[in-house]
């Protein structure tokens, strides 16, 4: 059962922000993520804001600098339809038709997609874990098939959308407009790992909203999504992997990897960046860069395969990319 | 274990004997062919009112509080706040006149556990009900119910309740039962002259059975008479048990489940939650309405057991079995369940070998009940039995099929060498395998790239299908021609309703529109068991042919009378009567006298006995196709066969519906499902909800899914030759789908639910 809480449809983002703020005040966008929440009691709610009503928040257009600006109340959808997502950065299309479900992706908006929270079956469940303030995070003695290998503690949550590593490999920035003011900032500098902030996944403060996702151009760029998933739908990422990358006569000139479902945040493989730039990513490389992207992992009792199974679609993908190169 | 022993629950009427001797059909009209369901419009249109539809002027709304613990003690409980309240009528406790209940007993009959439980050995346990204007004022209420437990400690594993240090779910300690022993021949022995021995430990994951429909009910009293709206598989145990419990007459107590989202076995007989309604609907003089929520059904309305195997066989080296050695471990959670029930069946069955010994231990946990899920036991044992046949064929160097042919039983071993009265195991063999393909895509190549091919097979047969007696109809010719057929069984989905009406359309020439069915109503309809065990169609199909041809009986005889011709010598045609050698000879129905002067003619039909000293089991073999991405481990399948002997095929097209279903619950067994307990922490359930609960999707099962019926003779089973079908389809899937990644991979992966979370290791692991 939901609790009971105000609801209020703003029409402008200034009406919003008027009503955010509050601690237990909690912004709507697609609400498939924020029903969930309140019905599982994960966070309290006394006020919950819908910006459904407010213009200006959607659609995907052309930026100045030749890049994309895209609405943050875009649903999943329509990025994943957009024929400008797919003709400059397929790897989004590929990311955002990869979450959840048909219905869940008509619903479920961008920015949401980057703002939701973990999934972790402790987080989620009847557990006062650390990340809610308690003194444990029962992932680590615990079940933790689907938790971190990488970048965890002292909460091993996973991030679980599959277009946020998508975005950072594309080096995408969000918009965020608070009543104290709007910035821009790079999605790199968006994400925080629960070492640094143990309650939240990113840097937005109380009252504020991602109203856009700006990407650069994207010229002479390739760009992928792979997803691993327990089943074909409705299913969040035991690992997946992003490429964003430019080359010149098959050599790779500027490479992105950031690998989503096994940190806290979407995690930078820099070791495979560094591992193929320079190089025609032969298969000696592909398969010696996707065993650099593992480094540093430290796997829990259950989930071990995650570094496997990261080696295995980090290699593929690399490979896809070799094989793609005009000659 | 006799299969009826497993689903009956209370006395059962004795049968009389079948009013007279039914030839077996020839060719037939009706029965079997793809008709669509007589209630399709209302299913489809949602026209159907489902139990939980049902409203009711006044109704009120309930919940139940329950454990959040595994394990504890409930020191006080304070309902004063949530009294008060707005909209609440009422709030019931263990403390509470009258429903101070005993609900669970032991095997002595002694009173283990009460409908309200002071000592809660599961999360989920009810503790204390509310009964509400609104289902949110009730929930609210819960919430300020104040509850102080004192946490114990608790026993969450299946695999260790039996060390010492295990804290005891019971006074007696965790072990449920004495080990169940099966022996036969001289094990021993057996191994002695194996020249070929596999030995392999086996585990499958504890399934949910996820209705649809969540379990539930709506109650309503009038002065002492109690009617149940019920989501069940039966509405004749829903009735004995309220009854039982409440101090009722039966004829007092009225169960109506038209219609049932689903219950896979876990609705066969009520829950505490039809008892709790009834207690709160008599409280409050107002018909309440209780349905769990979509998280109570995962977490406290039954599950398939978790099981670990551990199976030994031996063989000559031309694959003749020479000895079997199971022994199998489970739990049925804290209460009565079983976690080991008929999971050795198959075992002492399936394949002929005079050596066999098993053993099974079931023990307690503290964790919600185990109720029969589809086919119980038996998917469990076949992911052993068959990954084991496959490593046999393989280090024989025989195909599995052929390993499987040279071992067939001509009589049911496990009970004591009777013959079946029909057996269709060869040809769902060899049939199935003609018809898939199999010698040629087992002899494709392994792709060498990053997908690699393989297909796989199992075998299977069902304990039970067989039915039997007692199941009672009656079919009422109106004098327009038009039917009423009344029985008491439930249509679980399964075409129930659409397979009788067919057979009272072949014995009596009358279309299935011009056709009325009562069912599932203990005031209003016959005696009938709980649809479960695979044994509706052959239980209750040929009481509906008795009935009819009861009806078409009379009918002829009323005729005779008319026609002056012997009513042997009549046969009906459409709305007339016509004497067989001379067509000239006839009378319309409506011009019978004697019919005009009745206005209706009732038959009545009644199961007879099934035959003595002889077993009646469908069989099974499924075949298919996956793909396996070597570097992650992700399994596809591609395509998927199943040949089932069922005996007669009644309806085509309800027949395929039921062997695609059941393929896809098998794959959710061998690819995505687990219930996961925090074992070692908190004892509580992790994926308590439908996304972390991971039954399959659309994506997961192949678009190509072929149901092949070996339609076996079967004279002698019952007097329409069917046997059951809803169960043996889920046997064999996970199996066959488990040798086919093999077939693809060389990797056997023994443990359950089988994907890219043990298979990216176990293929890592080969690589370095």
């Amino acid at each position: 059962m939901l609790p009971n809480f105000a609801y209020v449809r703003a029409r402008t983002v200034e009406e919003a922000l008027e009503h955010l703020g509050g601690e237990d005040t909690r912004v709507h966008a697609g609400g498939t993520d924020l029903l969930g929440c309140l019905r599982d009691r994960v966070f309290a709610a006394d006020k919950v804001v819908s910006l459904r009503d407010v213009e200006g928040l959607t659609g995907i257009r052309r930026a100045a600098d030749g890049g994309l600006v895209l609405g943050g109340l875009t649903t999943l959808a329509e990025v994943s339809r957009s024929s400008e997502v797919r003709g400059l950065y397929p790897g989004l299309a590929q990311a955002a038709s990869a979450v959840a479900s048909p219905q869940l992706r008509n619903q479920g908006t961008l920015a949401g997609n980057l703002c939701q929270r973990p999934r972790c079956w402790y987080f989620r469940g009847e557990f006062h874990c650390a990340k809610k303030g308690g003194a444990q995070c029962y992932a680590v003695g615990g079940q933790n098939r689907y938790h971190a290998v990488l970048g965890g503690g002292p909460c091993y949550i996973v991030h679980p959308s599959d277009t946020a590593p998508m975005l950072l490999a594309l080096d995408a920035a969000v918009r965020i407009v608070g009543r104290a003011g709007e910035r821009a900032i790079k999605l790199a500098e968006f994400f925080v790992l629960p070492e640094v902030e143990l309650a939240r996944e990113n840097v937005l403060a109380p009252g504020e909203i991602v109203t856009e996702i700006l990407l650069p151009p994207a010229p002479g760029l390739y760009s992928s999504y792979r997803k691993v998933r327990e089943r074909g739908a409705w299913d969040f990422a035991l690992a997946s992997v992003a490429l964003a990358l430019r080359s010149i006569g098959g050599r790779v000139t500027q490479a992105s990897v950031v690998l989503g479902g096994v940190a806290p945040a979407p995690w930078r493989a820099e070791a495979v960046e560094r591992a193929i730039v320079g190089t025609t990513v032969d298969e000696k490389t592909a398969r010696d860069a996707a065993a650099a992207a593992v480094e540093g992992a430290e796997p829990l009792e259950w989930n071990a395969y995650k570094l496997p199974l990261i080696r295995g679609i980090v290699e593929e993908s690399l490979r896809r990319f070799h094989d793609y190169q005009p000659s | 274990m006799k299969a009826a022993d497993y689903y009956l629950d209370g006395p059962a009427p004795e049968t009389p004997e079948p009013r007279q001797r039914q030839d077996r059909w020839g060719e037939t009209r009706v029965v079997g062919r793809p008709l669509p369901r007589v209630d399709a419009y209302e299913r489809v249109s949602g026209s159907a009112v489902y139990p939980s539809d049902v409203q009711l002027p006044g109704m009120l709304h309930a919940a139940i509080l329950r454990s959040p613990h595994p394990h504890a003690r409930v020191k006080r409980v304070e309902t004063s706040r949530a009294e008060a309240m707005p909209g609440v009528r009422a709030v019931i406790t263990h403390q509470t006149p009258g429903a101070d209940i005993a609900w669970y007993t032991d095997r002595e009959g002694a009173t283990v556990g009460h409908l309200f439980e002071a000592h809660c050995r599961f999360e989920g346990e009810a503790v204390a009900a509310v009964a509400a204007e609104s289902p949110y004022q009730a929930r609210d209420a819960l919430e300020a119910i104040e509850v102080e437990y004192e946490v114990l400690p608790f026993t969450s594993d299946y695999e260790t309740a039996l060390e010492p240090r295990a804290p005891a779910v019971r006074d007696g300690g965790n072990r449920a039962s004495e080990p169940g022993v099966y022996e036969r021949g001289d094990l021993a022995a057996g191994f002695n002259a194996a020249e070929v021995v596999v030995e392999e430990t086996f585990r499958t994951p504890c399934e949910l059975h996820t209705p649809l429909e969540p379990h539930g009910c709506v109650a309503r009293w009038d002065g002492n008479r109690l009617t149940v709206w019920e989501s069940t598989q039966g509405v004749y145990p829903v009735q004995s048990r309220v009854a039982q419990v409440l101090g009722l007459p039966l004829a007092n107590v009225r169960v109506i489940g038209h219609y049932v989202g689903g219950g896979f076995g876990s609705k066969l007989r009520p829950g505490k939650y039809t008892v709790i309604a009834a207690l709160l609907a008599r409280q409050t003089g107002r018909p309440v309405r209780l349905f769990l929520s979509r998280e109570e059904t995962l977490l406290c309305a039954g599950n398939r057991p978790a099981n670990r195997m551990r199976l030994k066989v031996g063989a000559k080296r031309d694959g003749t079995l020479t000895a079997i050695e199971f022994h199998g471990l489970g739990s049925g959670g804290a209460y009565s369940g079983s976690g080991t029930g008929i999971l050795d069946w198959q075992v002492r069955d399936l394949y002929r070998c005079d050596n066999v010994r098993c053993t099974t231990e079931n023990v307690y946990i503290h964790a919600g009940a185990q109720r029969p899920m589809r086919a119980p036991g038996h998917p469990q044992c076949s992911w052993a039995l068959e990954q084991v046949m496959d490593e046999l064929a393989d280090r024989l160097e025989l195909d599995p099929v052929e390993l499987r042919l040279r071992n067939l039983a001509s009589v049911s071993q496990g009970r004591g060498g009777i013959p079946y009265t029909s057996n269709g195991f060869r040809e769902c063999l060899e049939e199935g395998a003609r018809t898939f393909g199999w010698l040629a895509a087992r002899s494709r190549a392994r792709s060498e790239d990053d997908l690699a091919r393989g297909v796989g097979m199992a075998g299977g047969l069902w304990i039970a299908g067989a039915g039997g007696p007692p199941s009672t109809a009656i079919v009422k010719y109106f004098a327009d021609g038009s039917v009423n057929l009344n029985l008491g069984a439930s249509d679980i989905g399964t075409g129930t309703k659409t397979v009788m009406a067919m057979v009272v359309a072949e014995e009596l020439g009358v279309p299935l529109d011009r056709i009325q069915i009562e069912h599932a109503d203990t005031a209003t309809t016959q005696f009938a068991t709980a649809s479960g065990g695979s044994k509706t169609v052959p239980t209750d199909a040929p009481a509906v042919r008795a009935a009819a041809l009861d009806c078409h009986n009379q009918l002829l005889d009323m005729a005779a009378e008319e026609l002056a011709v012997a009513p042997s010598e009549l046969k009906l045609d459409g709305d007339h009567v016509v004497a067989v050698g001379d067509p000239e000879k006839r009378v319309a129905l409506r011009e019978v006298s004697d019919f005009r002067r009745r206005q209706v003619v009732v038959g009545i039909g009644y199961r007879g006995p099934n035959p003595e000293g002889k077993a009646t089991c469908p069989f099974a073999a499924q075949f298919c196709e996956v793909e396996v991405n070597r570097r992650t481990g992700e399994v596809r399948v591609l395509r998927f066969l199943g040949a089932h002997d069922s005996g007669r095929v009644m309806n085509r097209a309800t027949y395929d519906n039921q062997v695609y279903g059941g393929i896809v619950m098998g794959i959710g067994l061998g690819l995505t499902e687990r219930r996961v307990l925090d074992t070692g922490q908190t004892g509580k359930m992790c994926n308590l909800s439908w996304h972390d609960y991971k039954i399959p999707t659309a994506l997961d099962v192949p678009a190509d899914v072929t149901s092949l019926p070996i339609e076996t003779e079967d004279v002698e089973c019952n007097t329409v030759g069917a046997k059951g079908l809803g169960e043996p389809v889920t046997i064999p899937t996970a199996a066959a789908i488990a040798n086919a990644v093999y077939n693809a991979t060389g990797i056997r992966v023994w443990e359950a639910p089988l994907n890219a979370t043990r298979l990216a290791e176990l293929l890592a692991e080969r690589e370095a």
